[in-house]
């Protein structure tokens, strides 16, 4: 079995007079299937940018990070929605904002994919299976 | 203008090359290069005998289409089968099972938007933790 290790640090100087820092950690026990760090150009048709298979019982987190580019150099503002398989929206990454997430099936059989809102898109993203759960 | 930064580190030693990933973003507005002004912050306890609730952080505002929120969310439970049942109105989404935490954009635009969760299994009580970053609310006339 393999661990991996997500660290969220959430910090601002400004936001408030009562400073915000925090940073929180996690230990996850992974297996395959996964996907390691990949891109992906993403067009405006979210059946076409699936990134995360269907399922019905996996636990399986998945990283999605906005590159801020069309094509990994040409600079682009344009949002990526993130939307589970069959069109549901979840959210909505603006350049350079990641995503950290426990996408589970949970008997819907139900997928993770991404579509622009307008243009391509190139997302980073990977995804690792939870062998403790499920 | 309010700077905040979220950054995410992943490490793993499941690979004969170690996975070592860093992303840091700061929290904008939508459409603009202004941060994100509104924090809520707080804590609850959900039993699996309450059923699915909205949460005190699930409602969506009234800040209408294309506006930015930022949602992280911990399960503070300590009993690894504990787990609590994320769901976009009345579609699953994720789970979070004891310890583990989310860090998610939220398109809190409307009901089909509102953020529901439900401890699970049977006898489950599960602690929780969140931040809420969001654009700021229009104010609302006195009654």
């Amino acid at each position: 079995m393999a661990t991996l290790t997500p660290t969220l640090t959430l910090t601002s100087t400004d936001a408030t007079t009562d400073q915000l820092a925090f940073s929180v950690t996690d230990s996850l026990t992974v297996k395959a299937p996964s996907q390691g760090l990949s891109t992906i150009i993403v067009d405006t048709t979210g059946a076409n940018n699936i990134i995360v298979p269907a399922n019905a019982d996996k636990q399986t987190w998945v990283y999605v990070r906005h590159t801020g580019t069309t094509d990994g150099s040409t600079t682009t503002t344009q949002h990526c929605d993130i939307e589970l398989t069959g069109d549901v929206a979840i959210g909505t990454l603006k350049a350079n904002e990641w995503f950290w997430f426990p996408h589970c099936g949970n008997g819907g059989s139900t997928g993770v994919q991404l579509q622009s809102v307008s243009g391509s898109i190139q997302m980073e993203y990977g995804y690792w299976s939870d062998s403790t759960a499920q | 203008m309010a700077t905040t930064t979220a950054t995410l580190s992943l490490s793993s030693d499941m690979l004969s090359s170690p996975i070592s990933i860093s992303a840091s973003s700061t929290l904008m507005k939508a459409g603009v290069t202004e941060g994100l002004e509104l924090i809520e912050m707080g804590r609850g306890t959900i039993a699996e005998t309450d059923g699915s609730k909205t949460a005190e952080f699930g409602l969506p505002t009234a800040l209408g289409a294309d506006k930015a929120a930022k949602l992280f969310l911990v399960n503070k439970a300590t009993d690894p089968t504990y787990y609590i049942d994320i769901d976009l109105h009345d579609t699953n989404i994720g789970r979070l099972y004891a310890g583990d935490w989310m860090f998610i954009p939220w398109g809190m635009n409307d009901t089909a938007s509102e953020l529901v969760i439900e401890a699970e299994p049977s006898g489950a009580t599960c602690p929780y933790e969140f931040v809420l970053l969001q654009e700021p609310q229009t104010l609302e006339a006195h009654s």
